[in-house]
């Protein structure tokens, strides 16, 4: 006897802004994940890399036979070794290994690939290389004056004429001064802007280096199959450029190139480019027929990673009695290090702070990139953004002081709106700016706290309190740079109602699979258990331009989105021929297809997948997405609106100072972060305080120390990472504007939260002290050393001076 | 790298002296907190014969022991926090340990590797310095174990440099049973508070009458080539009504007397700062205690 089924009702629900934890979270915290370290292919070598001992020097000799006899070496290589090495990087400046030359400590000069890594290092040991020391550049000031030291150099004739110069990239050409690049931009009239100032101040801030101490440090596997195609595993951030890249290296077809990446233990940027060491071990591999892997080692991740853009900046503002802002002239000196990677690109981020945080109707703005024999520069979180916002904002408070104004007020009658267009070109279609301010100012008591302090500032006792803001701007909506910034989507249902959602975009820690997962899960009505996600190999996955620009969630979700949509409008007419009704009257949700009007539960899904599989018009649930951000890539002058989306954010830093020893504490921070929606609560909250720890290191304790062109602490013990008694308390508020472009309102955050961490808290220290420090971290004796009138004179960065 | 031909693992102290004896080829393995880093980064080479000496139980424990306390030189940082004697006795270890590298090393190190390595840095030389301890070795010289003590603040030659000989072992530190009224206090300077080497580091000691220390001891780490204990700062203190104009004069003293150098982590003259500054801190402390 057949019992009818209860007629079942699903209630509506919604994943939106829900804590959802990290789908790989249990195997992160359990220690089951695989990163490269874990991975092993049989018959498998390990590559070491043999650097330069030099800062500078010419290679005469380099002797590779003992290196080359050790039982257990299966290959040695050199430049000489190989033919065809062409240059990498953005300005094609970098051959993997050195050919004539060493330019800075971390050059590769050699490589071996063993049995064991022991063998590997004992053969590094055996190999022997001459040396002529040659005149060493590390001050960027010096490297543009002319005459100095070049350090790509044209190639000369033996007697000393220009030899015939040879035609291709700067790494064959040489260059004839050591200006890597250069940006001018300009809005406006900044001569007659000034003249019409009532205030105007200037200074100079000098940025350092630091690193983006990923705790997965740097690696890959190089494997050739039999029919010459390679596959690397590699933790690459960009593995569809990557691709593209290494075919052109290796001289290759692009379709013969496989990237897997395994997981990867964080990236912030650091694996946005092609290194020498990848290139390398495929070389190695290619040599030794064998598959070989290569992980750096801590000490070799701190001096051959690429850094944060060292940065000498000086800023002029001035603005009118009524508060309102009237130019911005910068002057930068970008230190790009020995060959060019992002670093030098990050004026394309920093003029935008400059143009269009606030609004400023005259902007200037130059850089000029140059080599040195110092390590180079990449891309890292925030790409240039912290550097600028950290002199953007020294200015707003300064100006404010000097016109008498609230420092507060001066911000919100200077701050974009919503629907504004700025001078760059930026379109803010969704902007919560003010909203920011106001929050994190009313939630810190920033005016009580502020006008306090000051008014403590010569009290007695050796403790200052000091409270900060300082705000950003960010792209949050992609950035088109390259020919397209889109996403591909595949999504696929199976028969019993899983999905697997197959996307372009990477998971580097930041919860990309989760949130894009969580998106999918929305439109198809299931439960975050239905959804595996597939992201990790160029063979399946489809396109994406890769991890970066705070934009996965934008761009990946729209497209993941997308996907989902031609996916339950499959599964919904099929259901409407099914119950033969309108499709418009139906819902998914719960695992079910549902009378949206009374949420009456018709059919399962898997039941229905099934029905739809095996039937004589057999058909399966699969759809494919791409989608492209309707932004549009900036004109030769660098307008235009670059990002279909912006994030805002302001941030309260409050300190106490101690004015004894110059050690500041960070005892809170008051965020408020315009991220469009909170899709996952427990993703965003997260990657807000990471991001601002991120932040404080950069701002307090983080500094790698170059000394004459050798890193003095590549170490955990003497590069100083915040550590936990040391993060203060973090109030977060997030401001949903629900941008219309955005996957359900969202908007990108990852590089946000650690930007304007730096400004405020220079801002704070001087409210608490009367000092404004122009250097940064904010280390005990730095600040002490600017207590008590011994802090370092900064020089105007030179063109400026010039 | 270096390469080891023989490990050895004696159990018990006449058997470890015997092996230093036969050979000045060896190296000695406490926790390895020290040797390990120095010896990755190539600053140490490990020697022919690697002796671990954690099986050795002479080397074990914290006790009373006539009218001193013994610390064993195996005596982790953990088991120093952790023990009832120091907490009523010697407060001041624990006031170091807590400020000592991480959970994971406290676990480790021992107090014996710490003294051993000589680092001007050392977080427990400084506490143990104005503690009046003894070190005592032990070695084999001509068939029977002799032990000898020094005075710690003798012990002290240059940065990584004792008064040990080759064939010695260091087998434990004597502490005299501190007396009523008895003050002590550390202070290490790092960057940050937790896992930093000192920038500079303080030990005040003496028996506290009247807002005077008397039998005043002062050290400071990390500002000379060995940690050092401040006799000219210890004169200036001595028995002294901790008035303002003394304390600030002590403090003088202090900065003239440390020798620092400049270094990744602070240069000189900032070092000097310190030592003055927190001398005044520390001093202030004392006054109102
Ligand atoms: C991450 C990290 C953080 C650290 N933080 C701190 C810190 O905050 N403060 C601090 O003071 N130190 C710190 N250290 C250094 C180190 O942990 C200590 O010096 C520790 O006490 C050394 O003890 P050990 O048992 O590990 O010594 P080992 O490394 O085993 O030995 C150190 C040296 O002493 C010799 N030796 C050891 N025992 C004896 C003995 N009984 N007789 C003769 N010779 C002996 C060894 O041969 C070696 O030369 C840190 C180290 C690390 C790796």
């Amino acid at each position: 006897m057949k019992v009818a089924e209860k007629t079942k009702f699903i209630q509506p629900g919604t994943l939106i802004g829900k804590r959802i934890p990290k789908m790989d979270a249990p195997e992160k915290a359990s220690g089951k994940t695989r990163y490269i370290h874990d991975i092993d292919l049989p018959g498998q070598l390990y590559g070491k890399i043999l650097r330069s001992e030099r800062v500078h020097a010419r290679i005469k000799h380099i002797d590779t036979a003992a290196a080359k006899a050790l039982p257990g070496v299966h290959a040695v290589i050199t430049a000489a070794d190989i033919v065809d090495q062409r240059p990498i990087g953005v300005a094609k400046d970098h051959l993997p290994l050195k050919t004539d030359k060493v330019r800075s400590l971390r050059d590769e000069v050699a490589a071996v690939a063993a049995e064991s890594e022991q063998i590997a290092l004992a053969a590094l040991r055996l190999i022997k290389v001459e040396y002529e020391d040659l005149p060493i550049l590390t001050d960027p000031a010096e490297a543009i004056k002319p005459g100095a030291t070049l350090i790509h150099p044209e190639p000369r004739q033996p007697g000393g004429q220009d030899a015939l110069k040879p035609s291709g990239p700067v790494a064959f050409t040489g260059k004839p001064d050591n200006i890597a690049m250069r940006f001018d931009y300009c809005h406006g009239d900044v001569v007659q802007a000034e003249a019409e100032s009532d205030a105007v101040v200037e200074d100079t801030f000098k940025l350092h280096y630091v690193t983006h101490c990923c705790m997965g440090v740097s690696g890959m596997i190089a494997d050739f199959d039999s029919s010459g195609n390679l596959l690397m595993y590699s933790n690459t951030q960009v593995p569809f450029l990557h691709k593209r890249e290494f075919a052109e290296y290796l001289n290759m077809d692009p379709g013969r190139i496989r990237i897997i990446q395994p997981a990867i233990g964080g990236g912030f940027g650091s694996k946005l480019d092609i290194y020498p060491f990848e290139v390398i071990c495929v070389f190695l591999a290619r040599a030794a027929k064998r598959p070989v892997k290569l992980v750096f080692t801590r000490e070799e991740e701190f001096i051959s990673s690429p850094t944060r853009q060292p940065v000498l900046l000086t800023l002029r503002s001035g603005c009118k009695r009524d508060g309102s802002l009237t130019f911005r002239t910068v002057h930068t000196l970008h230190d790009n290090g020995a060959y060019t990677s992002w670093g030098a690109t990050t004026p394309f981020v920093m003029m935008q702070t400059f143009s269009s945080l606030y609004r400023v109707p005259n902007c200037d703005y130059h850089t000029v990139a140059v080599y040195t024999n110092n390590p180079y520069a990449g891309s890292f979180r925030g790409y240039g953004n912290l550097q600028a916002t950290f002199a953007v904002e020294a200015h707003m408070d300064k100006l404010a002081e000097a016109i008498g104004m609230d420092t507060l007020e001066f911000r919100l009658k200077n701050a974009q709106e919503q629907g504004e267009v700025s001078g760059q070109g930026m379109e803010f279609d969704s902007c919560g700016f003010k909203e920011c301010l106001t929050t994190a100012a009313e939630r810190s008591d920033f005016r009580r706290k502020f006008a306090e302090n000051v008014k403590n500032r010569n009290a007695p006792g050796a403790i200052k309190r000091g409270v900060g803001i300082a705000s950003m701007l960010h792209v949050g909506g992609g950035a088109k740079i390259y020919p397209s910034d889109g996403c591909g989507t595949i999504l696929k249902l199976d028969d019993f109602g899983q999905v697997t959602l197959i996307t372009g975009a990477s998971e580097i820690g930041q919860g990309s699979e989760t949130v894009l997962s969580q998106l999918v899960c929305e439109e198809l009505g299931l439960p975050m258990s239905a959804l595996t996600v597939v992201n990790n190999d160029t063979a399946i996955t489809p396109w994406d331009v890769g991890v970066h620009a705070s934009r996965t969630t934008f761009i990946a979700g729209n497209s993941a989105l997308g996907a989902a949509r031609l996916a339950k409008a499959k599964v919904l007419a099929a259901a409407a021929r099914k119950f033969e009704c309108p499709a418009e009257e139906l819902d998914l949700r719960g695992g079910y297809v549902i009378k949206a009007a009374s949420g009456e539960a018709l059919i399962d899904l898997p039941r229905l997948m099934r029905n739809l599989h095996f039937s004589d018009k057999a058909e399966l649930v699969m759809t494919t997405f791409y989608y492209e951000p309707p932004s549009s890539y900036q004109d030769k002058r660098y307008k235009g609106n670059v990002s279909a989306a912006y994030a805002w954010a302001s941030q309260v830093v409050e300190v106490e100072v101690d004015t004894e020893t110059g050690i500041v504490k960070m005892t809170k921070i008051t965020a408020a972060h315009d991220v469009g929606r909170v899709l996952n609560r427990l993703g965003i909250e997260g990657q807000i305080e990471g991001g601002i720890v991120m932040g404080q290191g950069y701002a307090l304790t983080e500094s790698l120390i170059i000394e004459n062109g050798v890193m003095r602490n590549p170490s955990f013990r003497d590069y100083k990472l915040v550590t936990a008694p040391e993060i203060p308390e973090i109030d977060i508020s997030f401001i949903e504007t629900m941008d219309g472009e955005g996957p359900q309102g969202a908007k990108g955050v990852g590089e946000a939260p650690a930007i304007c961490v730096a400004a405020a808290t220079a801002n704070a220290i001087y409210n608490a002290t009367g000092v404004r420090i122009c250097g940064l971290p904010f280390t005990p004796e730095r600040v002490y050393r600017a207590l008590h009138g011994k802090g370092e004179k900064l020089y105007l960065a030179p063109e400026k001076a010039a | 790298m270096t390469e080891i031909e023989q490990y050895v693992a004696p159990s018990s102290l006449e058997q470890a002296a015997e092996y230093l004896q036969r050979s000045g080829e060896v190296t000695i393995l406490a926790g390895g907190t020290d040797l390990m880093p120095q010896s990755q980064g190539g600053r140490l080479k490990i020697k022919r014969t690697l002796m671990n000496i954690q099986h050795i139980p002479e080397l074990k424990g914290i006790a009373i022991d006539g009218g001193a306390i013994r610390i064993g030189a195996l005596a982790t940082i953990t088991e120093i926090m952790q023990s009832e004697l120091i907490k009523k006795h010697l407060p001041i270890l624990i006031e170091a340990c807590d400020h000592f590298a991480s959970d994971q090393i406290r676990n480790a190190a021992t107090l014996g590797g710490n003294v051993c390595n000589a680092s001007p840095a050392g977080d427990m030389l400084v506490p143990l310095l104005v503690l009046d301890a003894e070190v005592e070795l032990a070695s084999k010289p001509d068939g029977g174990l002799t032990r000898r003590r020094l005075p710690l603040s003798e012990f002290f030659v240059g940065p990584g440099k004792t008064r040990r000989a080759p064939s010695e072992l260091l087998a434990g530190l004597r502490i005299g049973l501190p007396g009523a009224h008895h003050y002590a206090r550390f202070f290490k300077f790092g960057t940050r508070p937790a896992l930093d080497i000192a920038t500079i580091s303080i030990g005040i000691a003496g028996t506290l009458n009247n807002g005077a220390l008397s039998s005043a001891r002062v050290a400071f780490g990390a500002v000379a080539p060995v940690p050092m204990r401040a006799p000219r700062t210890e004169q200036a203190l001595e028995a002294r009504r901790l008035d303002a104009a003394t304390i600030e004069a002590v403090a003088g003293v202090a900065r003239d007397e440390v020798t620092p150098i400049d270094d990744v982590r602070a240069s000189a003259w900032y070092r000097k700062e310190l030592i003055h500054n927190i001398t005044k801190r520390m001093l202030d402390h004392v006054a109102q205690a």
